[in-house]
């Protein structure tokens, strides 16, 4: 467990050194609430608007989770990095079990997810109001599976990759795949409607349905915006399957390819 | 957008070129300091260009529609934006001297300059929304290229422009005061060290 500690702590320390890019990552999601969603509450239709009432509402927990994604994903940035540069050798040296290394790594990277995501989650009670305490222990747990589930995705496409621009190129695919065939910006309902109507393929559904950025966000928004749907303990579900799946399928293969030379 | 943030990076080379001792090697060149900043303002240009050419050509072939005359004098304000918003990089990475800094800083402008345009939405829902970011929106070099394209498209159902002249012109201010303004501040700012 120490050994997890130390880890966590390194980690955290490296997260720090990135402080200014953070607070312009910070400020480019709070442009994104406070000039495009605005600025999209006067464009949606009548339609979409009995639905979530204004965007900017609708918005504030996708950019919560949006936040959580791309902080938590950075961690593999930094194990890819190690890879090439060979400080893993270094990392494998120290008087720690490979699987508490591979944890450890697993966890902080969800953990920073956290940290960067609290104040955008923060403003969005700010805006649309506080969840009851239970709703808040749920909203809190929930997220932490869902970016300690993103960062062992992160780290499994970084110990895959032996260079930058491919873990750049695969980042980027997983990046726009998920944020964009999700609830995150437009409701699931549209997207569903368009599949119905042939406009949107069926495969492409089925993600947005089942990806954990759609659950999580639609999550929020069911304690959050009054008629909005109803919470679904499938979402929670969902999310736990996901995240169960990539922090031991990441921390296996962290494990395992770390070592090759 | 992509245009704009492709320029952007031009200022990051200066950065890695310090660190890396590249920039002494170049100010030994035998070129003036003016020259070199044109050259590199017009390199940074070119290479976003070059960049955001599939770009360009895929939302063409979306659009299915053009007007040769309107387009050539489109992309050519496009050129002349690109090479501004390198000239403002550069001259912001060259001003400040610090990574960090102008890191936070060109985060933060990308955010609010994109966001404040009509890149992504017309000027008269952004105006609908908020007067104040309709007032910026309305003299942003970004809504300037943005409109100018959609125009040189020659297609009227996305055409926002009544008078490309006055945004041809506000590009053109802002590519002559970041060039030539660039070039008196990289002359002065250049030498002395002090880059962190």
């Amino acid at each position: 467990m120490k050994a997890i500690l130390y880890i966590l702590e390194h980690d955290f320390r490296n997260f720090f050194r990135y402080k200014w890019w953070l607070v312009g990552l910070v400020s480019m999601n709070l442009a994104d609430l406070f000039i495009m969603a605005i600025v999209y509450n006067h464009m949606i239709s009548q339609a979409i608007a009995q639905e979530i009432k204004s965007y900017f509402n609708f918005f504030a927990p996708g950019l919560a989770v949006t936040g959580l994604f791309a902080s938590a994903f950075m961690i593999g940035r930094e194990i890819n990095m190690e890879r090439r540069r060979e400080v893993h050798h270094y990392m494998l040296s120290l008087p720690m079990t490979r699987l508490e290394l591979a944890i450890g790594r697993v966890l902080s990277g969800g953990l920073r997810g956290m940290l960067y995501m609290s104040p955008l989650l923060l403003t969005c009670f700010v805006f649309l109001g506080f969840p009851t305490i239970w709703e808040l222990l749920l909203i809190l747990a929930v997220l932490f599976l869902l970016a300690t589930g993103i960062s062992g995705l992160s780290i499994s496409i970084a110990v895959s990759t032996s260079s930058l621009e491919k873990f750049i190129t695969a980042r980027g695919l997983v990046y726009y795949t998920l944020f964009f065939c999700s609830s995150v910006f437009y409701p699931l309902s549209l997207i569903q409607q368009l599949g119905r109507d042939g406009k949107f393929p069926a495969a492409l559904v089925t993600l947005a349905e089942i990806n954990p950025l759609s659950n999580a966000s639609d999550m929020i928004r069911s304690f959050l915006i009054p008629n909005y749907q109803v919470f679904s303990p499938a979402s929670v579900i969902s999310i736990l399957f996901f995240s169960t799946i990539f922090t031991f399928g990441a921390a296996f293969a962290y494990m395992k390819i770390i070592e090759r030379t | 957008m992509t245009l704009y943030s492709a320029a952007i990076f031009i200022g990051f080379d200066i950065y890695e070129e310090a660190e890396h001792g590249v920039f002494e090697y170049l100010l030994s060149l035998p070129v003036s300091r003016r020259q070199l900043v044109i050259g590199r303002s017009i390199g940074g240009g070119i290479r976003s260009f070059i960049y955001v050419g599939p770009l360009i050509a895929i939302s063409l072939y979306v659009i299915g529609s053009l007007n040769p005359l309107w387009f050539l004098i489109s992309l050519f304000a496009l050129f002349l934006f690109s090479f501004g918003v390198s000239g403002m990089s550069i001259t912001i990475a060259v001003l400040i001297k610090s990574s960090d800094r102008f890191d936070i800083l060109m985060g933060v402008l990308d955010a609010l300059i994109v966001r404040l345009s009509t890149a992504m939405y017309p000027l008269a829902i952004v105006q609908a929304a908020n007067p104040f970011y309709g007032g910026v929106a309305s003299f942003n070099p970004v809504t300037f290229a943005a409109d100018l394209f959609r125009w040189g498209t020659g297609v009227p159902e996305i055409i926002t422009l009544k008078n490309p002249l006055l945004p041809f012109l506000g590009i053109i201010a802002f590519f002559a005061f970041f060039t030539f303004v660039g070039i008196i501040i990289y002359e002065r700012h250049i030498e002395g060290g002090g880059w962190q």
